[in-house]
């Protein structure tokens, strides 16, 4: 075979290559993934760091040619208002063709949407934070989460109060759907696991004070006190509590570690003790925790799109959402799943979502099974101490 | 409830009572000026809160922006009018472009000096340029609207402002240095020296406020463009003017509201809103229209809210708004039939 011959041979050879290689990229499977969020309305505060980190994913995952699928990503506003995600979830199953939704914002939303995602069997990957969106998995086959409940939180919290010996607890809490779902689940767990609680107390997230309700908790005498509520309201009751006398140890929820928390409580929230995920403590993890790459990773990327200091739990929260989502799909890919055959891939997605094991989050590990659909477990559970103005993580 | 606890929550409502003053006071004042139940008037407490607290950080305002945008619209439809009535335009826009450079150098200098009073001058300045702005754009176009439709415009310019503040300034809030961290002991309570630079500011307000519509020309004008809107303008009393005046007088006095209450509570965009409701209730003892009243009425919404927040914290919005009802059995009594002549 001559030269003109062999460079011939290659270059067929190479062209036959390439074509294979663009037919199978034309044969992945197209996955369609619906995402509503609460962009505007009152839950807006709550949606904007989930809202960009979609942003930021989807331009990524949508382009990316290593995955094994292709996915298409739908994005839907629900104004915060849970008739119109039940809307918006129905025409993304109807109308739009969608895989897997993931929806809602807020708890309220999140329970209107299970039994319609159950209806149409398809799975959800819910952002709301209550429980009760996915207890029991028995009970709502078709939806999933990733964020941390507050149950997982509280009852970590409590067994660290059993262990220090505490028997009488006051809690303190907003009055809003937020601090009404701290209160159920502290109010059960402590009942389960034998810790009296001497006092309730409830403050908004507008007061301009809270001394009267500290009175009334220091008056009590508890052995510790928690706190179910966000900052400025959670620093400062707080503050008040300290300036009525109460010296005992304090708690919070996980709603609590941001730096305004410390900014804004100062020396009156020096030894609070603080129930945290990973991320939000990551400057404080050790170099060789094992989500220290993923967050690291994550956050990088975050701060190059929308500058330093703007990433918080939200984000974090959104960016395991889809990172478990992705898993999913490939699992499904892996299966052999027709993407084009809707009511079957979809049963499909949702089997290989309870397959989803030791995924690493910024958040936590997440394992999911027939029985667990939030994933997360106590390894991502952490308590953190204000010291120095910094949070410190606890030594067991 | 032992003595020392009551007394703590007597001083603590006091406090609660200084801080919804200025708020009830502002209320009273665009209702008799305008007939306008201001529900919006909160929002401008958290913005005075959070324009200060940016200027403390040594930023600037994003509020400028909203000042400046929103001020232009006016400018536009000012000039459409008076062209349309034969007026002269240039002195309107002479007007606007002088107070748009009042504002600027202002902000400029608070910004390259960072003196606080300069700081708390710009704030104000720029805050309450917001009020005649509102006023202008929501209540000017229609000034003979029946009072609910004029409640139902308030309403929506707090559903405006409220997200306004959320956007321009985060979820985040800001703490802001106190003008002084004192604390006195008061027979075993402690009072932050910033609570009774609240009570002051908020009493030597009402006092000048009272002296201000009772005893002068301009106050007498102000409050007959409210009572009869036509015979005012008769009596050659400007009666858009004298909007446009309480609608920045109010909101100056809630941005001064605002900035002394963020070093308490830190500076949000979620602060204002019930400290608006709450001074409101205590405006309602007084009809909405009576200065001393309304002063005794946010005192005693202060301290009501006070004991029953540590009687049963669930409910104490509950109570303090339940303080509604008897306040109108009550003004509904003295007053006797008068009050069924207004509409």
């Amino acid at each position: 075979m001559n030269k003109f011959g062999l460079s011939f041979c290659a270059a067929s050879l190479a062209a036959l290559c390439l074509a294979q290689s663009a037919q199978a990229a034309e044969q992945r499977p197209e996955f369609v993934v619906g995402v509503v969020n609460s962009v505007t309305g009152g839950a807006s505060a709550i949606a904007a760091g989930a809202v960009s980190t979609f942003d930021l994913l989807e331009d990524r995952y949508a382009k990316d040619d290593t995955l094994p699928f292709k996915v298409r990503f739908i994005n839907y506003d629900d104004g915060s208002d849970p008739a119109k995600s039940v809307n918006t979830v129905r025409k993304l199953i109807q109308e739009d063709g969608a895989h897997l939704v993931i929806c809602c914002t807020t708890t309220p939303a999140s329970l209107a949407v299970n039994p319609v995602v159950d209806e149409a069997r398809t799975p959800n990957l819910s952002l709301a934070s209550a429980a009760s969106v996915i207890d029991p998995a028995a009970e709502h086959p078709f939806t999933f989460k990733a964020p941390l409940t507050d149950r997982l939180m509280i009852a970590y919290t409590i067994d660290y109060m059993l262990d220090k010996g505490y028997k009488n607890v006051a809690f303190m809490g907003l009055d809003d759907s937020y601090g009404e779902g701290g209160w159920v689940e502290f109010k059960n767990i402590a009942a389960d696991k034998g810790l009296n609680i001497v006092a309730d107390e409830r403050f908004a997230r507008g007061d301009t004070n809270f001394t009267p309700q500290a009175l009334k908790v220091s008056r009590e005498k508890p052995d510790a006190v928690y706190f179910h509520a966000i900052p400025p309201s959670s620093a400062l009751a707080t503050a008040a509590l300290r300036r009525v006398g109460y010296q005992g140890p304090i708690f919070h929820g996980a709603g609590t570690p941001t730096p305004s928390f410390i900014a804004v409580g100062k020396k009156a929230v020096e030894g609070a003790i603080v129930g945290a995920t990973p991320f939000t403590v990551r400057e404080q993890l050790p170099a060789d925790y094992p989500l220290r790459p993923v967050i690291e990773a994550f956050v990088t990327s975050y701060d190059a799109k929308y500058g330093p200091g703007k990433v918080d739990m939200f984000s974090a929260q959104a960016n395991d959402t889809m990172l478990v989502a992705i898993e999913a799909l490939k699992l499904a890919t892996q299966a052999g799943v027709d993407a084009n055959d809707l009511p079957a891939a979809r049963v499909a997605v949702r089997d290989a979502l309870e397959n989803v094991k030791d995924l690493k989050g910024v958040n936590g590990i997440y394992t999911f099974s027939p029985d667990n659909h939030l994933g997360i477990d106590e390894r991502s559970t952490l308590l953190v101490e204000v010291e120095d103005g910094q949070f410190k993580l606890l030594a067991d | 409830m032992d003595a020392l606890t009551s007394l703590f929550l007597l001083v603590d409502g006091l406090t609660n009572g200084a801080v919804y003053t200025l708020v009830g006071l502002s209320l009273v004042l665009v209702y008799t000026t305008t007939r306008v139940v201001n529900i919006a008037q909160g929002e401008f407490v958290a913005f005075g809160a959070l324009t200060f607290a940016t200027f403390m950080e040594g930023r600037l305002a994003p509020v400028i922006y909203v000042v400046a945008i929103t001020g232009a619209v006016c400018l536009v439809l000012d000039v459409v009018r008076a062209r349309r009535q034969h007026h002269n335009p240039w002195r309107l826009a002479t007007i606007y472009v002088l107070a748009a450079v009042v504002l600027a150098v202002l902000t400029w200098l608070a910004l390259a000096t960072g003196w606080l009073v300069l700081q708390m001058v710009a704030t104000l300045a720029l805050v309450a340029a917001l009020g005649p702005i509102i006023y202008r754009l929501t209540v000017e176009p229609k000034p003979d609207n029946p009072i609910i439709v004029l409640v139902i415009i308030s309403i929506g310019v707090s559903l405006i402002m409220h997200p306004l503040a959320l956007l321009l300034w985060g979820a985040d809030p800001i703490p802001v240095e106190a003008i002084s961290d004192q604390w006195f002991d008061v027979g075993g309570v402690d009072v932050a020296a910033q609570s009774l630079f609240i009570m002051g500011f908020s009493l030597l307000a009402a006092i000048a406020l009272f002296l201000f519509f009772n005893y002068t020309l301009t106050g007498k004008a102000l409050r007959a463009a409210s009572i009869n809107r036509s015979g005012a303008q008769y009596c050659g009393i400007p009666v858009i003017m004298a909007g446009r005046l309480s609608f920045f007088l109010a909101a100056a006095l809630s941005a001064a509201s605002g900035m002394l209450l963020a070093p308490l509570v830190t500076a949000h965009y979620e602060m204002g809103f019930v400290v608006g409701l709450k001074g409101f209730v205590g405006a309602a003892t007084g009809g909405l229209v009576d200065y001393p009243l309304a002063v005794l009425g946010v005192f005693l919404v202060g301290i009501f809210e006070s004991f029953a927040s540590f009687l049963s914290s669930s409910y104490r919005d509950a109570v303090v708004f339940a303080l509604v009802i008897p306040i109108m059995i009550w003004r509904n009594a003295r007053a006797g039939a008068d009050l069924d002549n207004l509409d």
